[in-house]
């Protein structure tokens, strides 16, 4: 094992990281302070009206001590590059401050809290559809390749290019539309039924309300990762050691699950957690079309309201989990595949 | 490279690709949608739609959420479809000192069994006639609409009267006649469905929905004018169908077919432009990475894999939602956020061709770098850059189309992600409009297909290998 290059690898991310924590930092920078600087005069006004005898210049006063201390207090009277270094700090260490105006489900403020809650139900939503497209996507892919230029080979290739550039966020409101609205047999969104159910039955509601999305992600998703798959596999099946294997007598069977599939598996590996974490933050309106409340929806919601906390928070996660996944590709492909060694030196 | 060698390569790459089938096709669509461009004038059935799409008083005449007219094949109840009346006969009457008198009377053949959603009458002239306006039934009955109303005439705008709106206690006095008292009780007044009591038998349930009256309707309207420079001229009658044009009308009575229409050039310019912006700048990245290798690879190679690292959707709603961005913009920034694409396989490519012996022969001979990267390596990668732009296209457009239907878009263009907009927020999806959900979707599916078609093509001429076993 190459501990230097898993080293190096995890480095480097880091370092990608922080540039783009920066980076969205002096983004959000002056839409965020026009926030704050609104809810300070805000609040400070709210303390005034509370106090009815002061004398105006005593209010005067007190309006610009409160100024003061309150401007001390987030940091606006220091220079623009310092508040933008110091919010790129907080943030890579999770400290995300307080949302604007939305509260989690327990009415907390917390930025961090607010996106937590959010992440199982995005993560259980897409690593479904995913892990359905890619057995579905694997197994007509497969079928694709050994009879390359036949009649499902066509049929489904065709069917990748239709489905190109539709939009899931479409589908599903046709769907919604569809089974939700008119034969009324899926519900129209959600997480689940009002009232809630507990124990086994909630399980299983949430399971019905997840059908419909999934549903749509995979009639999309599922073209794509057959395509793929197809011409991993056609690629392998036309090497020389697949040759000699069946020159051998080996069962095709084994040939093509054994060393061939062995073989593909690194770019197979690859489109599959890609295509997860692309889909999680590809599908940012889909989640709102449906309204399951996971951190598109949330992101949605919080670009409507402007709550920056709340995005900057969301953007960090997901380029964190963008970057994490891809970091651990590479390292996964070393195992996968001896005969690549990124990064390395040629 | 002389042109008849570019003629000859060109040839090459036509005879190529005119094997494959799905190419073609995806050709033909995209020439359909070029035609489609540029006869929109003759195709669009609204003068002045492109300005006048977000201004409600240019589409106030038509109806409301109408289904599209070919629905009625499909339905056994036929629906009316829009139409204008503009011929009329005109009879003056004996003038009596001052007061002059005017009739105007309209035929109207009405043979559906669903009325319309409105009639609309529009006059020009000037002045404050009284007017009255009556319809004869074909069973000889007649509703007085409006009796003997003074009607404000400017001479800009004329006037306009919905029957809808103004008509409700005169429809209702004539269903009371025939309607029993127990469906009569469960009406309100000023609540009542105006069209279907005029177009309905004269019997029980008028007011609940009878079998529809057929025949031919005479819409009269007299005017009374009092004074010397008052006039009253063109009037027009405009029934609001209940189907109405290829592809029905939306919340905002604007005919859905001209928007799907109007949003085309929007597509392809938003596709192509962003397309060719970004590969433009990932090819020649890649390009240069490989060409010129070493430190400055691995500088460019990091920056590369900092952009990699964003997740460009988010960002770009975020960046739509700061600065609200025209549509140039948009595609500007879609462009510099989208060049990623081709970066790593371009590279490789380069890095092959950068030890080809032709590029050492012109290094021998003094090329420059300019020269080599822009005429030796960059033309040999143009087929991959084609493919790498038809097959950007269709992304292009659905993030456009995301960032619409989010309401961060540019609302003064008519894109198919702004109609989407509109019909998730005027609960299109609820209601089941579907007239209204599915051609802008579909649009925007077959524009991809389009450019789908046409780069795969490109991607199996240049892997021929990939064809079959």
């Amino acid at each position: 094992m190459n501990w230097k290059y898993i080293i190096k690898r995890l480095l480097l991310t880091v370092i990608v990281y922080v540039i783009l924590v920066f980076i969205y930092s002096v983004l959000f920078n002056s839409v965020l302070e026009r926030t704050i600087r609104v809810q300070i005069q805000e609040k400070i006004q709210a303390e005034i009206m509370a106090m009815t005898d002061m004398p105006s210049d005593q209010v005067r006063n007190y309006r610009e001590q409160r100024m003061k201390q309150e401007y001390d207090r987030y940091e606006l009277d220091k220079p623009v590059l310092q508040r933008i270094l110091n919010r790129t700090k907080r943030t890579l260490t999770f400290d995300f401050g307080n949302a604007t105006h939305m509260r989690s489900k327990t009415g907390e403020q917390n930025a961090w809290t607010i996106v937590k809650e959010t992440i199982p139900r995005t993560v259980i939503l897409f690593s479904t559809a995913t892990i359905i497209n890619l057995i579905i996507g694997i197994m007509v892919g497969i079928k694709k390749a050994q009879k390359a230029g036949g009649a499902l080979d066509k049929a489904t290739s065709i069917g990748t290019m239709i489905v190109f550039g539709m939009p899931a966020w479409w589908l599903g409101m046709l769907l919604i539309m569809f089974f939700g609205y008119t034969i009324k047999i899926f519900p129209p969104g959600g997480i689940q039924s009002t009232p809630p159910f507990d124990g086994f039955r909630a399980f299983l509601d949430q399971g019905y309300h997840m059908v419909l999305p999934v549903i749509t992600l995979v009639i999309l998703g599922f073209w794509g990762t057959s395509f793929l798959t197809r011409n991993v596999v056609l690629g392998t099946l036309q090497e020389d050691f697949v040759m000699s294997a069946r020159a051998r007598g080996i069962p095709e069977r084994a040939v093509l699950y054994g060393h061939t599939l062995r073989t593909a598996a690194p770019p197979i590996t690859t489109m599959a957690v890609m295509s997860l974490v692309n889909s999680i933050f590809g599908n940012i309106v889909f989640e709102g079309i449906f309204s399951w409340p996971g951190m598109g929806n949330l992101y949605f919601t919080a670009v409507q309201q402007q709550d920056v906390p709340v995005q900057i928070t969301l953007l960090a996660i997901l380029t964190g989990m963008q970057l994490l996944a891809l970091a651990i590709l590479d390292i996964v492909y070393g195992f996968l595949d001896p005969r690549i060694k990124v990064g390395g030196r040629r | 490279m002389t042109l008849k060698d570019r003629k000859d390569k060109f040839m090459e790459f036509w005879n190529e690709y005119k094997k494959v089938k799905f190419g073609l096709v995806g050709l033909a669509f995209l020439i359909i949608l070029l035609l489609l461009i540029i006869f929109e004038p003759l195709i669009v059935p609204f003068e002045g739609a492109t300005e006048a799409w977000s201004d409600i008083a240019y589409w106030q005449d038509y109806p409301q959420n109408s289904r599209p007219v070919w629905t009625n094949f499909f339905s056994k109840d036929k629906r009316t479809p829009s139409v204008i009346l503009e011929d009329f006969k005109e009879t003056e009457l004996p003038q009596r000192g001052q007061v002059r008198f005017f009739e105007y009377e309209f035929e109207y053949d009405y043979n559906y069994d669903i009325a319309p959603k409105d009639m609309i009458l529009r006059f020009k002239g000037d002045g404050k006639p009284f007017v009255t306006i009556s319809i004869i039934r074909p069973d000889g009955k007649t509703i007085d609409l409006i009796r003997n109303r003074e009607m404000i005439i400017s001479s800009i705008d004329g006037a306009r009267v919905s029957i809808q709106n103004n008509s409700g206690a005169n429809a209702y006095n004539f269903a009371s006649n025939y309607e029993s008292a127990e469906n009569l009780s469960g009406v309100a007044r000023d609540r009542i469905d105006v069209m279907p009591v005029i177009m309905s038998k004269a019997d029980v349930g008028i007011t609940k929905g009878a079998e529809a009256l057929k025949g031919t309707y005479t819409i009269k309207i007299s005017a009374i004018l009092r004074e010397p420079q008052e006039n009253i001229e063109k009037p027009i009658i405009t029934m609001s169908g209940a189907v109405s044009g290829l592809m029905g009308t939306d919340n905002q009575k604007r005919d859905l077919f001209t928007g799907i229409i109007l949003g085309i050039k929007w597509a392809l310019l938003i596709g192509l432009l962003t397309s060719f912006v970004s590969i433009t700048i990932g090819v020649i990245y890649g390009v240069i990475c490989a060409y010129f290798g070493g430190i400055v690879d691995v500088i460019m190679q990091r920056i590369f894999e900092i952009f990699y690292g964003i997740p460009m959707l988010p960002l770009l709603i975020v960046v739509s939602a700061i600065f609200s961005p025209s549509i140039w913009l948009l595609i500007a920034i879609m462009g510099l956020l989208y060049w990623v694409g081709p970066v790593k396989t371009v590279r490789s490519i380069g890095l092959q061709i950068r030890e080809e012996t032709f590029i050492e022969a012109s290094q021998a001979l003094g090329a420059g770098h300019f020269r080599l990267i822009f005429k030796h390596m960059v033309p040999l990668l143009l087929p991959y850059t084609f493919a790498s732009m038809a097959l950007l296209v269709p992304g292009a457009i659905v993030a456009e189309a995301t960032i619409s239907l989010l309401g961060l878009g540019d609302t003064t263009i008519v894109s198919w992600g702004q109609i989407l907009n509109s019909a998730f927020r005027g609960g299109a999806i609820i209601n089941g409009y579907w007239w209204w959900v599915v051609p802008p979707g579909l649009m925007i599916a077959i524009t991809g297909m389009t450019f789908a078609f046409i780069g795969f093509a490109m991607d199996k001429i240049l892997h021929p290998k990939l064809k079959s076993r």
